[in-house]
């Protein structure tokens, strides 16, 4: 394609959150996994690059407030900013999310002939964001309860913290799932994307791309006024 | 040549065969067979019956005091030493397995090189009587030993008679701890020395040579999965890899007067929880008698934690499965897709 129309789709505030997101989850998951693998050769081999038992654990504590700060920004941007607002809105999910699902499938599977029509945000989309949002919350709150165990020895009762240990270790379980299996198949394995969709980085992505796979937020990006009566090619 | 060597045997023999025990216990044998040392009295006196039922009984009394050859002997014997026979390479068939080795280097043998009083071979095995351990009236038979370490360890002696593991032994558990099963018998080293089964970083692997024995723990009634819980924690992993500040087992349950928790006595009974994990974690207060102890999750007494667990791990498949029929989905649709389009 000789001259291709590049379109922004995620705002500088959108991409530094994400940004600091992947940096401190990435590393979160690197000394959190070491700690639960720690009897495995690979577990031991992570414990010693990241400077032995006790570094490991500062290092998850430091990725801890990053993530944490993360998470307040985040908060800070769906409430207080009109972008942020906007943006949350279209991450809500609506009744037209599982109807997509279902024709998504029947795309798939041969039973309709064209593909659901997505707004900004597809159900796969938002089903990773609020996947994420309940696992950072579950994460901090429980990670705050062990971190400072000390104080909370006086105000929780015993089994609390057994919980939340055990809460800690099986959600980074699904965290890391959820991880590899959808967002990385999303961003980077999905035939359109392929090998990388580099919007999470420049925040820009082609015309083409946005028609082919968020074909209604194509329209209001490229037609605000909506007179575009075309199918999907 | 050859005739003079035999002669020598036969002399030799005959010296030997000579100076049997029958003739040392003419005298020895007496009760009150002793002399007068330093304006003392010392026994002199071995009991016959006692040596004939040791293991020794069928050494001559002259094996070891080889200095005598006479009888009778007109000078004090040298003092001899069990090493003369159970060195390494003995040929006299006098049982090693190294641990006259390994005492040298127990904080005993330490403290007798500089001079001070502590126990050699002797002081607990004897000097004529010695029998094999299994033997139960040998001096270092298993139920003997909390009174023979105590002849010097007087108050750990007393700490230790309170403890289950010594109640464990007089209700006839003979698989209860004494001294020597943590302690060690012969290679006894402070706690300080990285090779001590004591050292922190090898008290789980001592207190667990018993507590993981499935069918010994069955039988006294005790959880066998604690010593693995306690690994699996914070405190377990921690220790692990070398934070020795963790608690390992001891910290805890205390170790010579160790008594389950249903007593009030014990450091980790219901009431004195919050003092015991005090000393590491100064806020603690009741709440930490609130919950169980040695959790693991995958376990169904693990209560609340256990259907989190559970829960967390079905609900993990489930999703794992539904993601990935997704994808696969979407694969599968888009090269059927691409097929079909090539083919047109």
């Amino acid at each position: 394609m000789a001259l291709e129309r590049k379109i922004q789709r995620f705002s500088l505030s959108w991409r530094i959150q994400h940004f600091l997101l992947m940096i401190s989850v990435t590393l979160l998951i690197i000394t959190g996994f070491a700690l639960k693998y720690h009897d495995t050769w690979w577990g031991k081999f992570l414990i010693f690059i990241e400077g032995g038992f006790e570094a490991r654990g500062t290092l998850h504590r430091i990725s801890a407030v990053l993530l944490f700060i993360t998470a307040i920004y985040h908060l800070v941007y769906i409430i207080f900013t009109k972008e942020g607002r906007m943006e949350f809105k279209e991450l809500l999910p609506v009744k037209k999310d599982f109807v997509d699902l279902v024709e998504s499938v029947k795309y798939d599977i041969g039973k309709s002939k064209n593909p659901p029509m997505y707004g900004r945000y597809s159900y796969k989309e938002k089903v990773q964001y609020w996947f994420f949002f309940l696992f950072v919350v579950l994460m901090i709150l429980s990670g705050i309860v062990l971190w400072f165990h000390n104080y909370f020895f006086g105000i929780l009762p015993k089994w609390f913290f057994d919980l939340s240990q055990a809460l800690h270790s099986a959600t980074a379980t699904l965290i890391i799932t959820f991880l590899v299996l959808w967002h990385l198949y999303l961003v980077h394995l999905s035939p359109s994307n392929f090998p990388i969709n580099a919007s999470f980085w420049d925040g820009y992505v082609s015309e083409e791309w946005l028609k082919e796979n968020h074909y209604l937020e194509y329209l209001t990006k490229v037609n605000p006024g909506g007179k575009d009566k075309g199918g999907i090619d | 040549m050859i005739w003079i060597l035999m002669f020598f045997i036969l002399i030799v023999n005959q010296a030997n065969s000579q100076l049997k025990n029958q003739r040392c216990f003419v005298c020895h044998g007496v009760k009150n067979f002793g002399i007068v040392e330093q304006g003392k009295f010392k026994s002199l006196y071995v009991s016959k019956e006692d040596f004939e039922a040791s293991v020794h009984s069928k050494f001559a009394c002259v094996s070891c005091h080889v200095d005598v050859r006479v009888i009778p002997h007109l000078t004090k014997p040298q003092k001899i030493h069990c090493l003369q026979c159970h060195f390494e390479g003995n040929v006299v068939g006098a049982p090693v397995a190294a641990k006259p080795e390994k005492y040298k280097e127990s904080v005993h043998a330490r403290a007798l090189a500089k001079g001070k009083n502590a126990p050699d071979c002797k002081d607990c095995h004897t000097i004529h009587y010695v029998r094999k351990p299994e033997d139960p009236n040998s001096s270092v038979y298993k139920t003997k030993i909390p009174e023979l370490c105590g002849r010097c360890h007087q108050t750990i002696k007393e700490g230790y008679y309170n403890s289950i593991h010594w109640t464990g032994i007089t209700r006839g558990e003979l698989s209860a701890a004494v001294c020597s099963d943590c302690h060690r018998e012969h290679d006894i080293l402070p706690p300080e020395d990285p090779r001590s089964s004591l050292n922190p970083k090898n008290v789980v692997g001592t207190c667990e040579k018993c507590h993981s024995d499935v069918k010994l723990m069955k039988r006294v009634g005790i959880p066998v999965k604690n010593p693995e819980a306690y690994k699996e924690s914070f405190h377990g992993i921690a220790l692990k890899f070398g934070v020795v500040r963790a608690a390992n087992c001891a910290s805890c349950h205390g170790y010579h007067d160790v008594l389950p928790s249903r007593d009030p006595r014990s450091p980790i009974h219901p009431a004195n929880l919050a003092k015991t994990c005090g000393k590491c974690h100064p806020r603690a207060n009741e709440n930490v008698a609130k919950g169980k102890f040695h959790v693991l999750p995958s376990e169904k007494e693990s209560g609340i934690v256990y259907y989190v667990y559970t829960f967390f791990k079905w609900f993990t498949l489930i999703v794992l499965v539904g993601l990935f029929t997704h994808i696969v989905l979407d694969l599968v649709g888009h090269i059927r897709r691409k097929r079909k389009t090539t083919g047109e």
